[in-house]
């Protein structure tokens, strides 16, 4: 494998060093978040360590082709993917009540969460030429690329992964936002997205999704369920107070007060650990984070590249910002990991996946 | 390629994390500077939780001290999914361990659907030692389980005891949505269901103390702040006795039917058996739906107390009450005589007598003796139905005994009033001539029988009759005794009963005697034997098998009433079973013979 030297100093090096800060951060707070499983903190360190090996090296694969023959193939690649959404509602294991994963030579692996950056790849290219030429999408225009989306959507939402489904609808229409819509266009969106809600209430929630939202907005609806555990992750974050309550020595999640503690409720164990000036720090690096994402995404070399990387820069901005929302009771409790800190081997795979096609595509702006 | 179309869309993204950064940063400013020393405080209150601690439930004692039930330590293995790591590693480690199906155990978490993830669910109930041990040293590998130690019912005599002790289970939505009944219970406890336990739950239960405890990092208790003790429940002391009812419930062996045996001196229940039965261990511990079904769906109802629920004609023991009756009126002396022909003429119908020749000419005592029917025929026609109805009623056959168990038939004796009533019809003599034999409308439940014969061994007198004979606190203080209540004392004209009590004694020790196969070495038992039709004319089912018996003859200290359903004869299948017990308690062994007689049935 040759690999181009002039390449090499092209790695966008902000990118990776505000990445691997993260993904440090993560791994020390793991420690922390898992002290208190009887199976003791090792056996997730090394799980989480394995994934980023392993993510590392799909991210190098992902990088060594040209994402504009990745996006060529991007039909193949999104049929691969619904079809293991589709295995997941067959053969996959349940934990919780919802079949998320499969097994794969030992590993579970989470197909909904492959299917963030294939879409966004997926539907990249099937949008880059409008952009070229500058024309705002029309009802029509965003037809099929809603139909590709509403698929695997309803796919996930099914298995019941109402987190992931939420972050792909979003994400898409982000991406129909950069490419640009006709005024008529955003009417409809918005008419639409004003009356989905009451549908989506009537339809489609689950009791139990219904008894989040219900405990959001009054908190003190179902305390013994959901409210309580809001109630409790609330406590932790405010408990942290300005300095935090330091290092493992936080008591909310070791006491099992908050549920998915290590992976969707991760956000709380930092900032009871590290408190107002922890949490701000952490802040700050993802908005820097994303905020490089969209650099790469307007000085991409083509429409192409800068669609996956503002579409890149959506799901992690999505992701961050509901995950940190929920955890302080500003947004319903909703399964939704945060990128690099959330324990979980296909979340960080995915993860470093999308930053290999970021460098994909940042390391290829100056090319003709 | 920096176009405008791009700074544009730029300038709005920028726009948009500087807001979600200020959103986000007031929030945080809100809860962990401006409340952030409440929330801290919070934090702090999480690290005490309240738990509950269940109150030992009473135990029931038999009258010698044995204990009856009791309440053991049991370890019960619960999973919470929320813990789990790997799901098929801990469902086929967990499998494997408690060597049950992998689909058992998917099934129960099923059950949970709609649970949040964080509560328990209980895999598998009062697991052995050596399974608790191995569940133990694998925990490491199996995230998500976990082993708790709850106090569980224990009946050592299982099925011998099922119907007086009865059974706890866990209270079902049903009861517990009645808030004013049961306002002090909460779901998961255990409520008495079934006979005594259900009889006496407010006695046994006890009240539940509470504890508050510091935990530690991993919720496990590391100091206790203070404790509310719990009050353990009041124990009962039983009048019953083990080894009788043992006797009496291995002599009914795989038949269906009843013992019953009173002390006729205070109405204590010394035997209270029903077969079949059924094992109140497996309610206890959460009975499997399986289980459930095999007890419910049985056809020879293993859930029915026939001692007290069981109704049946009373056949040839009913002439007891005849005699007694008739005697006390007048109606017949020791010396009137009937002709038994083998039969009896009324109406158009000829009433038979059992025996085919006919007992020829028959005095009262020979008519027990024997059991003639044609002598009751007479005797009954003379009383009337309606006297026959009052004696029964007040020796307290045909109503509720009022016995502490839940659930007692009242039975029937009838009268022209009943049939007025029930038919709006008028009584029929013929019909008196069938109940004189206790046949026809008549039903009777063992324990109605039992109350006869104690009333004939207590020369005429008899008493409620009462399993419990006191309570007492764990501290040994006696909260309640429960004194003898007397139910009828009539005070016969002299020599009624000693004519009644003559025939009983003929009827096991005279030659003639229809139970003389039943007599006991050295002690002097009476009774009478009874069958009793079973079925209607057009279904012909095998005779009910009745002895009522006191022993001794003379100064009685137990007054039994055995019922074999579909036993054919009194003498061969329920006289024995009597026999039995009192062998037992008088403590007198089988003899060789007739020990021979069984081992070649």
């Amino acid at each position: 494998m040759r690999i181009d030297k002039r390449r090499f100093y092209h790695l966008d090096w902000y990118l990776i060093l505000n990445g691997l800060i993260l993904f440090g951060i993560g791994m020390m707070n793991l420690v922390s978040a898992t002290s208190s499983f009887s199976s003791g903190s090792w056996n997730f360190i090394i799980k989480q360590f394995i994934a980023f090996t392993m993510g590392l090296g799909l991210m190098l694969v992902v990088m060594y082709y040209d994402y504009r023959m990745i996006a060529n193939h991007s039909k193949y690649i999104y049929a691969g993917g619904i079809a293991l959404v589709i295995l997941v509602l067959i053969i996959g294991l349940a934990a919780g009540g919802a079949r998320r994963w499969i097994s794969i030579f030992g590993f579970s692996i989470q197909p909904s969460e492959l299917m963030k950056p294939i879409l966004v790849v997926f539907l990249a290219n099937m949008l880059y030429d409008k952009k070229r030429q500058n024309i705002p999408l029309s009802l029509k225009d965003i037809a099929k690329p809603l139909f590709w989306t509403l698929l695997p959507f309803v796919l996930i939402v099914k298995q019941p992964d109402l987190g992931t489904g939420i972050v792909i609808i979003l994400v898409s229409f982000a991406m129909l936002w950069y490419v640009g819509l006709k005024k008529s266009t955003y009417a409809v969106i918005f008419g639409v997205g004003a009356i989905s809600p009451f549908f989506a209430w009537h339809y489609l929630m689950k009791p139990y999704q219904k008894m989040r939202v219900l405990s959001f907005i009054n908190i003190d609806a179902d305390p013994a369920g959901f409210g309580y555990h809001a109630k409790q992750a609330i406590i932790a974050v405010g408990s942290g107070k300005f300095l935090g309550k330091g290092f493992l020595n936080g008591t909310q999640h070791k006491l099992q007060f908050i549920p998915e503690h290590h992976t969707d409720f991760i956000f709380t164990v930092f900032s009871e650990e590290w408190g107002f000036i922890g949490s701000v720090v952490l802040f700050v690096l993802f908005i820097s984070f994303i905020n490089r994402c969209l650099k790469i995404a307007t000085n991409a070399h083509d429409e192409l590249g800068s669609i996956i990387a503002f579409g890149i820069a959506s799901i992690f901005y999505v992701q961050f910002t509901i995950n940190v929302m929920m955890a302080i009771h500003l947004a319903p409790v909703v399964g939704i990991p945060l990128p690099f800190i959330s324990y979980g081997g296909s979340s960080l795979l995915v993860t470093l996946a999308s930053v290999g096609l970021l460098l994909n595509i940042s390391t290829r702006r100056y090319m003709f | 390629m920096k176009e405008e179309k791009y700074t544009s869309k730029y300038k709005w993204c920028t726009l948009v994390l500087v807001l979600t950064m200020t959103v986000l940063l007031i929030r945080l400013w809100d809860l962990q500077i401006m409340r952030g020393a409440e929330m801290r405080k919070l934090s702090e209150q999480n690290r005490i939780r309240v738990k509950k601690v269940i109150a030992a439930r009473g135990i029931i004692y038999d009258r010698t001290g044995k204990v009856l039930a009791d309440t053991r330590p049991s370890f019960n293995i619960y999973l919470t999914p929320e813990d789990i790591k790997d799901f098929s590693q801990t469902v086929d480690g967990l499998a494997q361990l408690l060597s049950c199906d992998r689909e058992e155990i998917i099934e129960k978490m099923k059950a949970a659907t709609g649970m949040p993830p964080s509560f328990p669910i209980k895999i598998k109930s009062d697991i052995p030692m050596d399974e608790v041990a191995k569940v133990e040293a694998n925990r490491v590998y199996i995230p998500g389980i976990s082993i708790q130690i709850e106090p569980k019912r224990n009946y050592p005599y299982a099925a011998s005891f099922a119907h007086v002790i009865g059974y706890v289970s866990e209270i079902s939505d049903e009861e517990l949505k009645d808030k004013k009944k049961y306002k002090d219970y909460s779901p998961g406890d255990y409520i008495g269901k079934y006979g005594l336990e259900r009889a006496y739950e407010k006695e046994l239960r006890g009240t539940d103390g509470e504890k508050r405890v510091e935990v530690d990092a991993m919720g496990r208790e590391i100091r206790t702040l203070d404790v509310i003790e719990p009050v353990p429940g009041h124990n009962l002391h039983l009048n019953m006795d083990l080894d009788l009812q043992l006797a009496a419930d291995k002599a009914l062996e795989t038949r269906r039917g009843a013992a019953v045996a009173l002390n006729p001196k205070t109405g204590g229940v010394l035997v209270l058996a029903s077969r079949p039965g059924f094992d109140p261990n497996l309610f206890a511990s959460g009975i499997t739906k399986k289980d459930w079904q095999r007890i419910a769906l049985d056809k020879a109802h293993p859930l029915q107390n026939r001692a007290i629920q069981g109704g049946y004609p009373p056949g040839s023991t009913f002439k007891i009450l005849l005699a007694l009756d008739a005697l006390e009126l007048g109606i017949i002396n020791e010396r009137t005589t009937y002709h038994c022909g083998g039969g009896f003429a009324y109406g158009n119908r000829v009433f038979k007598c059992w025996k085919k020749g006919g007992h020829g000419s028959v005095s009262v005592h020979r008519a027990i003796v024997e059991s003639c029917d044609v002598f009751f025929y007479n005797v009954g026609l003379k009383l009337g139905v309606d006297r026959i109805h009052e004696i029964g009623n007040a020796l307290g056959m045909g109503r509720l005994t009022g016995i502490d168990l839940p659930g007692e038939q009242k039975g029937l004796i009838p009268s022209t009033e009943w049939k007025r009533r029930r038919f709006n019809q008028p009584w029929y003599e013929g019909e008196t001539v069938s109940v004189a034999i206790g046949q026809g409308a008549v039903w009777l439940t063992p324990i109605h029988l039992a109350m006869l014969s104690s009333f004939v061994a207590n020369d005429g007198k008899n008493f409620k009759p009462h399993i419990v004979n006191r309570i007492v606190s764990t501290e040994g203080k006696v909260i309640k005794t429960f004194e003898p209540v007397v139910n009828a004392e009539l005070k016969l004209k002299p020599g009624v009963l000693k004519i009644v009590k003559d025939g009983m004694r003929g009827v096991v020790n005279e030659p003639g005697g229809t139970a003389g196969a039943s007599k006991v070495q050295n002690v002097l038992m009476s009774g009478k034997t009874g069958t009793a039709q079973a079925g209607s004319d057009k279904v012909k089912l095998g005779d009910h098998a009745w002895f009522i018996a006191y022993a001794p003859s003379e100064d009685a200290s137990v007054a039994m009433s055995i019922l074999v359903e579909h036993g054919l004869h009194g003498s061969s299948a329920a006289a024995p079973i009597a026999k039995g017990i009192t062998e037992t308690l008088f403590k007198v062994k089988s003899d060789i013979k007739e020990a021979k007689v069984h081992e070649n049935r």
